[in-house]
């Protein structure tokens, strides 16, 4: 018996039950994982990507998760839990080996920001045309060089400045290009802050702030909620919230209220 | 009538002044205007969607030759309406409801109406009466945007919706699949705005 089950039995001795847990999780939730780990009952060994996976095909996110999950199984754990949602279809097709997968029932990070997607349902459809902020939105909103190649906005022209337009396309076309491509303005008219209470002071709510001010949006900061990313990693998952993915089963997307659901792997 | 290779280049390149100034020119000297249209422009629309597939064009080259085409078809319309030329077909388009992104949908929209289609864009934000009113107004295919896993389920009560009603539907976006278009009864599906000329010709029985 390995030293893993030894503290486990201790543990349980004592009215405990210490689950060996490893998280995947998207740096986006840096800081709310940060504030959470040291509550959780739980050891958890924490692995963050890049929030620059939610910019390249879907494919590709598929491929680097799913290699993560693949040396993560080759680990001693009781569970391999993920911060992530189904994230426009980024984990769908992604395989559970030999170790269970958690996966919250999220579209994306935002209803794990807001705690539960019944109330990012009811944001959403309210408040159309909302940019979410968050520490994580703003101190980690980036691409790493590697992955820039296969990033969609990049192949699509969107993140071109209006100087290389000019420079590749002519004025006349650069100007078109640029309404059409990069012109967030047009669509979008909110930026909504969501205080997560991991803020170190008022700066990250600032930035948002004036950012929506620069762009001549309308501005709203939102209380978030934990509670659902603190379930997570302390190992309260109940089936309404999160799914549960056995050995040997594939995560697909279910496009219902449910969001995800599992399938035997073909 | 044989095509206008500079014509064609013009709209290939997305060089809007030139097309417009090609196609006056072919106006003044008499030029059959469904020659112009079918000869020249939309050959280099079909090329730059190919182009597309391909990897070997991207978006705002497709986007610029579409706007070119535009160009000439100002020009063209109100003759190609005196001459009695019918558009290839008749379909609506439109980001479905709680969806703002249009960058896919005008794609659409523009390589559609380069291949000779009359389109009608119903724009984002669509419910079912949008799509509704749009077949009523004539629309033999309707195609449906979305690019979110939160807004996509909407197509399912679009295609409910528009049951009976003898319109074809067909559905795209970053999230939507074959696999869902089957699921939810949709008559077709594509994965790029080429493709989606090209599904939308086969709904409506059009040789591509």
């Amino acid at each position: 018996m390995n030293t893993n089950n030894n503290n486990q039995e201790l543990a349980s001795i004592r009215g405990y039950s210490r689950l060996k847990l490893k998280l995947i999780s998207c740096e986006i939730f840096f800081r709310e994982i940060g504030f959470l780990l040291e509550q959780s009952p739980h050891e958890i060994e924490v692995e963050f990507m890049q929030k620059g996976l939610h910019d390249i095909p879907t494919d590709e996110m598929l491929k680097r998760l799913q290699a993560q999950v693949d040396e993560a199984s080759k680990g001693n754990y009781d569970a391999i839990i993920l911060g992530y949602g189904l994230c426009n279809n980024g984990l769908d097709g992604l395989k559970a080996r030999d170790v269970q997968l958690i996966l919250p029932r999220a579209h994306d990070c935002i209803t794990l920001f807001l705690g539960s997607r019944k109330r990012y349902n009811d944001y959403f459809h309210a408040n159309p045309g909302t940019y979410f902020k968050t520490t994580g939105w703003i101190e980690r909103d980036e691409i790493a060089e590697e992955l820039k190649q296969l990033s969609i906005p990049n192949q699509m022209g969107m993140d071109m400045t209006y100087e290389e337009l000019v420079a590749q396309y002519g004025e006349d076309n650069a100007e078109f290009l640029w309404e059409e491509l990069c012109n967030t303005e047009k669509n979008y008219s909110k930026i909504t802050f969501i205080e997560m209470g991991v803020e170190p002071d008022g700066s990250f709510e600032q930035i948002a702030k004036d950012e929506a001010e620069e762009k001549k949006w309308r501005f709203e900061k939102i209380a978030g909620d934990l509670a659902l990313i603190q379930k997570l990693l302390n190992g309260d998952w109940d089936e309404d919230n999160f799914l549960t993915v056995p050995p040997g089963c594939t995560i697909a997307a279910d496009h219902s209220e449910r969001i995800v659901r599992i399938k035997p792997s073909g | 009538m044989a095509k206008n290779e500079a014509l064609y280049e013009a709209v290939l390149k997305g060089k809007r002044k030139d097309v417009a100034e090609i196609v006056q020119q072919e106006i003044d000297g008499g030029t059959n205007v469904e020659s112009i249209l079918m000869d020249s422009m939309v050959p280099a629309m079909a090329e730059i969607g190919d182009r597309f597939s391909r990897n070997e064009a991207y978006v705002p080259e497709m986007l610029i030759a579409a706007r070119a085409m535009q160009a000439g078809l100002d020009l063209l319309d109100p003759l190609l309406q005196e001459a009695g030329h019918e558009p290839i077909g008749k379909v609506a388009i439109g980001t479905v409801k709680g969806d703002l992104h249009d960058i896919g949908k005008n794609l659409c929209a523009m390589m559609l109406k380069g291949a000779g289609f009359e389109v009608m864009d119903l724009g984002v934000d669509c419910d079912v009466d949008k799509y509704k009113e749009a077949v009523e107004n004539g629309a033999k295919v309707v195609l449906l945007s979305a690019l979110l896993t939160t807004t996509m389920p909407y197509m399912k009560e679009v295609v409910k919706g528009l049951a009976g009603s003898g319109a074809k539907i067909l559905i795209g976006g970053a999230p939507v699949t074959q696999e869902y278009a089957d699921e939810i009864g949709a008559d077709g599906y594509s994965d790029d705005a080429n493709t989606c000329v090209k599904a939308t010709k086969i709904a409506l029985g059009i040789a591509a």
